[in-house]
């Protein structure tokens, strides 16, 4: 059962990186379905660096810079180019996993991707804590990027709710020109906000990498990214609903594994359908009440 | 949000987008340290160097064409579905179940057989998504998105169940029987005939477009909703009509990949056709029959990666970088421009 439990936190790790960065884009008012790519990018950027200055926090920083170049391209397309959101996302997912695929393969001999070893980031037990019955193993005795991800979601939570600048994101997301009509610059929000999203949606992506992996294979997110999206969407919005939605897909995903090695391989396929059917429901029973920001998508003048 | 398009400059802005994606594409193979000119003269050679190699880029050119030209269609009419690629999946599948529940004889009844389950099964997953949205004012492009996810995976439950070949080891349907497999019907070319299926289909979506009342209809809703309402114009109606085609359309290019390529059923059979068709659908501006040579220029672009990669060592992955960047280009170059 702990051991359940772990891996459903193992699971949910990188999709809460890569949702919180995705509800910073979308809050602003842009969807955000580059976070695949964004993902991809981050983990990319993680595994070369790392391997090559042998030196993981010099990986962890890249990942961020690769996810918020990939952040950077969609804010140009979509915030000043005024481009349809949707499509640039899907545009850079496929831009993406055909550049780190290029870039992985041109360095190696062959045509086949050049070999990256890392040893995966060990767990980082909080002294005194990680001693505690159940809590201890569950929540104290985790590799250092899980520990991250879940000061994030609290610090993210904090950012919207609390902070001049979070409220100035939030009011972009759902009238661009009440924030224009009081001094402020929707673009300007918007642009950054794309971009600080790809910077975390890249550090979701050096969790595969630096934490769970320790390689970079091609196209290696897997969707993750449009899972991060589902999770958002479920979460209505906000870092602690989609750490909750993230927790349940994990859930979900570790539970199909367990049906596989036990021999029931069919039903997965129905679980790994779960997150996208309770999106879909989430939009769909909740209709207009779904909080979804009222400007998103609109572009600006 | 919407796409229109003004239509007097766009075939140089799209050819500048294309030849900047090239450009750039260039400059990466040069980087990683090979001829840029060789590497495009092994794609051209792959791609349209011998007639058999031709047909092979016909080939991978027809999902894209008809797909492509149903998700122009329904951008046109401001209805944002990306859901090509679940109907894709669904499409072939529906080809599949059809020929192997319901098998006849000779090759044309059963070809047609099949190739409708394929348009009516992506056009019921078109249906789905469109009886979502508009029921519950859900966006559309998160229900087609997210329904995409849900088709591949139903695909892989059937093949794991009932459509599945006992003991294959993996994913895969049985062999289809042998009268639904398309012939190679164009003279001289090994390709099937669904590219010309899918030119003969993108004239009359673009007769549709251009010629008909529903075409006008679905125009106006593109460029304005107020003003489509305005007319009288049914916005459910249009968008009714531009899913379940543009449905049908994507059903019947993944049974033609299933009757025509693979001849089964396989596990991500379709994997990326339906964003590609996205791609293809903003690189022919929109209109259908602009969709034809684009359709084509992937078509080709992917028949020549894997000679690219074998004569000069380029990855083959070189692809998806020219496609991307070819729609980020094409993306930024033809969005309408704020007018006053």
């Amino acid at each position: 059962m702990m051991d359940f439990l772990a891996a459903a936190i193992r699971i949910a790790t990188p999709l809460l990186l890569a949702a919180l960065g995705g509800i910073l884009s979308e809050r602003a008012g842009v969807f955000a379905v580059g976070l695949e790519g964004m993902m991809l990018a981050g983990a990319f950027a993680a595994a070369v660096t790392a391997w090559a200055a042998d030196n993981f926090a010099a990986g962890i920083l890249a990942s961020i810079a690769g996810g918020a170049l990939v952040g950077v391209m969609v804010a140009i397309v979509t915030v000043r180019m005024r481009a349809d959101n949707m499509v640039t996302g899907l545009a850079v997912n496929i831009l993406v996993a055909g550049l780190t695929s290029f870039l992985a393969r041109s360095a190696g001999q062959g045509g086949r991707p050049a070999s990256i070893h890392l040893t995966p980031l060990a767990a980082w037990p909080i002294p005194g804590l990680s001693d505690l019955p159940i809590l201890g193993p569950l929540l104290f005795d985790h590799p250092p990027l899980t520990y991250l991800a879940i000061v994030a979601c609290v610090l993210m939570t904090l950012f919207l709710g609390r902070t001049q600048i979070g409220l100035t994101l939030r009011a972009t997301g759902e009238n661009p020109e009440a924030v224009f009509a009081s001094g402020g610059n929707p673009k300007l929000v918007r642009m950054l906000a794309v971009i600080a999203c790809g910077g975390i949606a890249g550090l979701g992506g050096a969790v595969l990498t630096l934490q769970q992996v320790g390689t970079f294979t091609d196209n290696m997110t897997g969707g993750r990214g449009y899972l991060a999206l589902a999770s958002l969407i479920v979460g209505r919005w906000t870092p602690v609903g989609a750490a909750a939605a993230c927790l349940v897909f994990g859930a979900a995903d570790a539970f199909g594994l367990r049906m596989q090695t036990f021999g029931l391989p069919a039903s997965s396929y129905v679980l790994q359908m779960a997150p996208y059917l309770i999106a879909l429901l989430v939009l769909a029973s909740l209709g207009r009440a779904t909080r979804l920001p009222a400007s998103i998508g609109r572009p600006l003048d | 949000m919407r796409f229109a398009i003004a239509r007097d400059s766009l075939l140089p802005r799209i050819a500048l987008a294309v030849a900047l994606s090239l450009l750039c594409a260039a400059a990466l193979i040069a980087l990683s340290g090979h001829n840029p000119f060789t590497a495009f003269a092994a794609m051209l050679d792959g791609a349209a160097g011998s007639p058999h190699q031709f047909g092979v880029a016909l080939n991978k050119s027809t999902p894209y064409l008809l797909a492509g030209s149903g998700v122009a269609l329904c951008f046109r009419a401001g209805v944002i579905n990306i859901g090509a690629e679940g109907q894709i999946a669904v499409g072939g599948a529906g080809a599949a179940a059809t020929a192997l529940a319901w098998p006849i004889d000779s090759p044309l009844p059963a070809i047609l057989l099949a190739l409708a389950g394929g348009a009516v099964a992506g056009s019921a997953w078109a249906a789905v998504a469109a009886s979502i949205h508009l029921a519950r004012h859900v966006h559309e492009v998160l229900v087609t998105l997210l329904l995409n996810f849900v088709a591949v995976l139903l695909v892989q439950q059937a093949l794991a169940g009932p459509l599945g070949e006992f003991g294959a080891g993996f994913l895969q349907s049985p062999k289809m029987p042998a009268p639904v497999w398309l012939p190679r019907a164009i003279p001289g070319l090994d390709a099937h005939p669904g590219f010309i299926l899918g030119v003969v289909l993108a004239a009359g979506l673009s007769f549709l477009l251009w010629r008909t009342r529903f075409g006008f209809s679905l125009r106006v809703a593109g460029a304005s909703r107020p003003a489509a309402l305005y007319a009288g114009f049914s916005v459910a109606r249009i968008t009714w009509g531009v899913m379940l085609l543009s449905g049908a359309l994507a059903g019947l290019a993944g049974g033609i990949e299933v009757l025509g390529v693979q001849r089964r059923l396989i596990e991500g059979f379709s994997l990326g056709f339906g964003f590609k068709a996205v791609t293809v659908a903003l690189l022919g501006a929109l209109e259908p029959l602009a969709v034809v040579p684009a359709a084509l220029f992937v078509g080709l672009l992917e028949a020549g990666s894997l000679s690219m990669q074998r004569q000069v060592g380029v990855p083959s992955s070189m692809v998806a970088v020219i496609e991307g960047l070819t729609m980020l280009f094409v993306l930024a170059a033809t969005v309408r421009r704020r007018t006053a």
